[in-house]
């Protein structure tokens, strides 16, 4: 079902949440940790701005994901 | 721009479900306890014959222990393929591909036989060969010498590994002992981590200079879960990657130092194993690290089971539930107060469920569920009847689960490529944890130390 919500960082292309990537991009992060824990929800990383975010934020850069025209 | 109001696509919703290693170590923890229980109404031994493992042989000579694997060669391939099984399909579902899973983890499998022969030598004990801390050590040296190949780390789960443990745990925890202990268990963990957070906060901010989000990230890193609060907090106060680089490597180094440190310290004090337990869940930093601290501690002091219970009341109960709570506080304080124009959505009060580690959910239903089902045993049916026929076995894969995070957390830590955390952010991460270690062991040995004593019994 669709929702009516503001637009935030889950629907940009700058965002990835995938967790193998994220798994990849910081060294260590499994030893102790896992991209697939409840904890990190769907948390991922800004490949702009080179930041960890919550999908639910958002910025002034925001562009839309193709899967995001395509509705 | 982050006003405007469009159709989007939803949240992770249900799929959380069977995308997260948290459900599955649920469904696997509680499926094995229900099998278990299965097998033993029905007088079934297969359960039991699957926990097969050569640590209690206590073996003088080779030729008794390849004895052992002659005899029971069938039963090991049967185990291996059980495992197999219900990783590999788990781990697929969640988007792990089997092709590099599977050979991972049949090494895996064969490293867990050889540390558990280990600990299984007549004189392991006598030269303090704990299987956590022998498993952890090779699997450094392998990771660090021998070039692994990253596909391997495919099979190397340690969160998984850890958290279907702790579910299966709570099949032989009490729920009254939770009830008890726990109400001091959260004072304690209250206390310990706002005084480690706000000293690695403030150390960070005021006497170092460093970025706010750096000094949160690291602050609550080091006060509740380590890395996973690293990245819970990160992602709630907007951090740069760098921040959570720095605070993988601080969470990594320093729990590997504890793992050896608060164990090795108890020894020369010592400690009541409940008692240790609860500092090393006072003052590690993640729960794989602390479980091998305190199962390693245990086995020295000769009570296991109650420097568990210590560690798990004080870390999994005491501080990983409230990871959710540390989160939400942070990404308002983030939104309405560092970044006011450029939140997004306002952060939801949801965070605190969704960011919930929800395999504790699985520790209390197991807890729960064998608590009932037991309850109804007089002690002396209990010990001669259920402890061997159902409670035992399940401590046994509970100890296989516990084997493949220990070997994991080794072959997966390469410090050659952990990125350099800078001085500043060690100072301020390791005066906290100065402050964090002093005051666990005040807080666990002395104010709370009659509750933690009384543990294992």
């Amino acid at each position: 079902m669709k929702r009516i919500m503001t637009l935030a960082c889950r629907d940009c292309r700058f965002f990835n949440g995938d967790p193998a990537s994220i798994e990849a991009e910081f060294p260590g992060l499994k030893s102790l940790s896992s991209a697939y824990s409840s904890v990190r929800a769907d948390a991922g990383i800004c490949n702009l701005r080179e930041l960890f975010v919550s999908p639910s934020r958002g910025c002034k850069d925001f562009e839309r994901t193709a899967e995001f025209h395509a509705g | 721009m982050a006003n405007n109001e469009m159709e989007k696509s939803p949240a992770m919703g249900w799929k959380e479900l069977y995308l997260k290693e948290d459900w599955w170590a649920i469904y696997l923890g509680i499926g094995i306890v229900f099998i278990s229980l299965i097998a033993f109404l029905n007088g079934s031994s297969i359960v039991k014959a699957l926990t097969i493992n050569p640590g209690g042989l206590k073996w003088s000579s080779f030729d008794q222990l390849s004895d052992h694997f002659g005899k029971n060669i069938n039963l090991y391939a049967l185990q291996l393929v059980s495992w197999l099984v219900i990783f590999g399909i788990s781990t697929r579902i969640m988007g792990i591909k089997t092709s590099e899973f599977v050979p991972s983890f049949i090494i895996l499998y064969v490293l867990s036989i050889i540390m558990f022969a280990i600990g299984g030598w007549v004189d392991a004990a006598k030269y303090n060969l704990e299987p956590p801390l022998v498993a952890l050590i090779i699997g450094l040296i392998i990771a660090n010498v021998v070039p692994l190949p990253k596909w391997m780390d495919s099979g190397f789960r340690v969160e998984y590994y850890i958290k279907t443990g702790i579910v299966l745990l709570g099949a032989t925890f009490p729920i009254a002992l939770i009830a008890s202990a726990g109400p001091v268990a959260l004072l304690q963990a209250t206390v310990i981590s706002l005084a480690t957070c706000l000293t690695i906060y403030f150390v960070a901010t005021k006497m170092f200079g460093l970025d706010r989000r750096l000094a949160s990230v690291i602050g609550v890193g080091g006060a509740v879960c380590g890395v996973s609060a690293s990245m819970a907090i990160a992602s709630s106060v907007k951090a740069k990657k760098e921040h959570l680089y720095i605070s993988v490597t601080l969470v990594v180094v320093w729990a590997l130092v504890m793992i050896f440190f608060i164990p090795f310290v108890s020894k020369l004090l010592n400690l009541n194993p409940g008692v240790a337990g609860a500092w090393v869940g006072t003052s590690e930093f993640a729960d794989a690290a602390g479980f091998a601290a305190a199962t390693a501690y245990g086995k020295m002091a000769g009570n296991e089971n109650a420097a568990i219970q210590g560690f798990t009341l004080m870390k999994v109960i005491g501080r990983d539930m409230w990871i959710g709570i540390w989160s939400f506080i942070f990404a308002m304080i983030s939104c309405l107060k560092w970044e006011k124009e450029e939140c997004g959505v306002k952060p939801s009060a949801m965070e605190i469920w969704w960011r919930f580690p929800k395999f504790v959910i699985g520790f209390f239903v197991a807890s729960l569920l064998m608590t009932g089902i037991t309850a109804g045993y007089a002690a002396a049916d209990f010990n001669k009847i259920v402890k061997p026929g159902l409670i035992l076995p399940i401590v046994s894969l509970r100890t296989w689960a516990f084997i493949f995070c220990f070997l994991s957390i080794g072959l997966t830590t390469r410090f050659r490529e952990l990125k350099s955390a800078g001085w500043k952010p060690f100072g301020a991460f390791t005066i906290g944890v100065l402050i964090n270690v002093a005051l666990g062991f005040l807080l666990s040995d002395f104010v709370f130390g009659s509750y933690w004593m009384n543990l294992g019994k």
